[in-house]
């Protein structure tokens, strides 16, 4: 049976100007961590819903009519976390570099927003399962670096206010909402092809 | 290790600083802080970006400092020799017709050619003229920032249009991809670039290569002018080896052999190699010198050899 297939792009938010709140005094600005200076929480007024309609129409200004039709079937928003400012986007294979230079012009947060950030994409996977497992590494080695910078001590602990909790049977860590139902859904049809997960660089 | 050989330099210290530690955020390795001089040329030529910079900068990243002439008439006097040996990189930025025509072929001193893709030029990027200055060593630049910042349509179509220009008419080598940032928000990371200059018909193996593997070129060549014996040979801090039996002596050994090479090199024969060569790339040198690996670390081959001597 034949797959429609999909790229999952898993794009994290960076904010080069940092926020209000950490403007409001240069004193705190100072005690923040290297590492993640430029890695906030996104505002509460981003919502999984707007950020469709974003990419939306960053395709239609760079690729017009073309562009959105050959990339609107299988857009969708997978995963969206505030927290960690990380997005999972699923998209279509044969299209996807649409998608990735449109989010590379996008320079701030869609309408009621209008924070200016930088969207990077950090990894292009065949699957679901493999954006999540990245997703888990980098928060993990996010917080490691931050704490080491600090002085703190490390603890996989703090990972649950991120978001993240380990499973108690099995001990893997797993994403809480969103991506546990759309990963049982990608299981099932999963087996019947070979996962053609891959990274930067290789091409279709 | 990923370059970007354009970032523009700002009296405000803040931004500065912001804007490098955004690029190591980003993962890049080397920076290059550029400004840009036009006119007449002053009589005595310093580098007005302060080594060390006043702020302290993120510790992954390397700092060069980069000079663009602007060159409006090929009447110009443009004293490049003067310009190399203060700055890291020298890049030039032809205005017309005719000044890329100078740049291409007859103006030595440059690493790179840096057009203001934002513009519509006039005339048509000729392979004959941009093939000539690849096959001299000298870069061709696109900055992707003024595209992704600019409030218009016109810069964003006119950047993507040269862009592909460009393409055609090298061939795709020697292109080297950078930000031409001045602040922190027109920076975007290294595989994002990559993609871009995928979008614009580079291919993924030659958009990695430009803000890899050429760009590097450019700095170590750059460098390998200024620092190193006839552009040839440059007498680098290889590392320490694992002691092995018996090699104790290598240090003097070492002072001896580069005196020999220079002898040889003087005489003529197999081993002299002229500046283009030298700018054609480290690994055939290293096959041609290979003999001479134990004394001298040919340049070119390791990011070791940037470091001055």
């Amino acid at each position: 049976m034949a797959r429609i297939k999909h790229r999952y792009l898993l794009v994290s938010i960076l904010y080069p100007q940092g926020s209000n709140a950490v403007k409001a005094s240069t004193e705190k600005q100072n005690a923040i961590p290297e590492s993640i200076k430029f890695r906030e929480p996104t505002p509460d007024g981003l919502t999984l819903e707007l950020i469709k309609p974003m990419i939306k129409r960053g395709v239609a200004e760079l690729f017009g009519d073309y562009g959105v039709g050959m990339t609107l079937g299988s857009l969708k928003v997978i995963y969206f976390s505030p927290a960690t400012s990380t997005i999972i986007i699923r998209v279509a294979r044969a299209h996807y570099q649409l998608v990735w230079a449109a989010l590379t012009y996008t320079t701030q947060l869609p309408r009621p927003v209008n924070q200016p950030c930088v969207f990077q994409v950090v990894r292009v996977s065949g699957t679901i399962r493999k954006a999540e497992e990245e997703v888990i590494r980098r928060a993990r080695e996010e917080m490691r670096h931050a704490q080491k910078e600090t002085g703190e001590d490390t603890n996989d602990v703090n990972l649950g206010v991120l978001g993240f909790k380990a499973d108690p049977r099995t001990g893997r860590t797993r994403i809480l909402d969103g991506v546990d139902e759309a990963l049982e859904i990608e299981d099932d049809d999963a087996d019947m092809v070979d996962e053609d997960d891959d990274e930067y660089g290789s091409d279709d | 290790m990923f370059y970007d050989l354009n970032v523009q330099w700002v009296q405000n210290e803040n931004e500065l600083q912001r804007t490098l530690s955004f690029l190591a955020e980003l993962g890049y390795n080397v920076v290059a802080l550029n400004y840009t001089l036009s006119g007449k040329l002053p009589s005595e030529i310093t580098c007005p970006i302060p080594d060390p910079l006043p702020f302290p900068t993120p510790p992954t990243l390397r700092i060069l400092r980069r000079c663009t002439l602007l060159t409006t008439s090929p009447s110009q006097n443009h004293r490049l020799g003067d310009l190399t040996r203060t700055h890291d990189l020298v890049a030039l930025r032809p205005t017309d017709e005719a000044t890329l025509l100078q740049a291409c072929t007859s103006l030595l001193d440059c690493a790179l050619i840096s057009l203001d893709l934002t513009q519509r030029f006039a005339f048509p990027f000729k392979h004959r003229s941009l093939g000539a200055a690849i096959e001299r060593g000298v870069k061709f630049e696109i900055c992707y920032s003024p595209g992704i910042l600019a409030n218009d349509a016109t810069a964003r179509r006119n950047l993507i249009s040269n862009a592909t220009q460009l393409v055609r008419a090298t061939r795709g080598r020697g292109l080297v991809i950078s930000s031409e940032a001045g602040r922190a928000l027109g920076c975007r990371a290294p595989w994002d670039v990559v993609n871009l200059a995928a979008m614009w018909g580079l291919g993924r193996e030659r958009g990695r290569e430009a803000v890899t593997g050429v760009a590097r070129h450019a700095v170590v060549s750059a460098q390998l002018k200024r620092t190193s014996y006839r552009g040839v040979v440059d007498v680098v801090e290889g590392g320490v080896q694992p002691e092995r039996g018996g090699k104790a002596k290598e240090k003097g050994k070492q002072a001896g052999n580069k005196r020999k090479l220079e002898q040889s090199e003087e005489h003529g024969g197999k081993k002299k190699l002229g500046t283009e060569e030298a700018s054609k790339g480290g690994d055939k040198m290293k096959k041609k010198n290979g003999e001479l690996q134990n004394a001298t670390t040919v340049a070119a081959t390791e990011d070791l050899t940037m470091r001055p001597d």
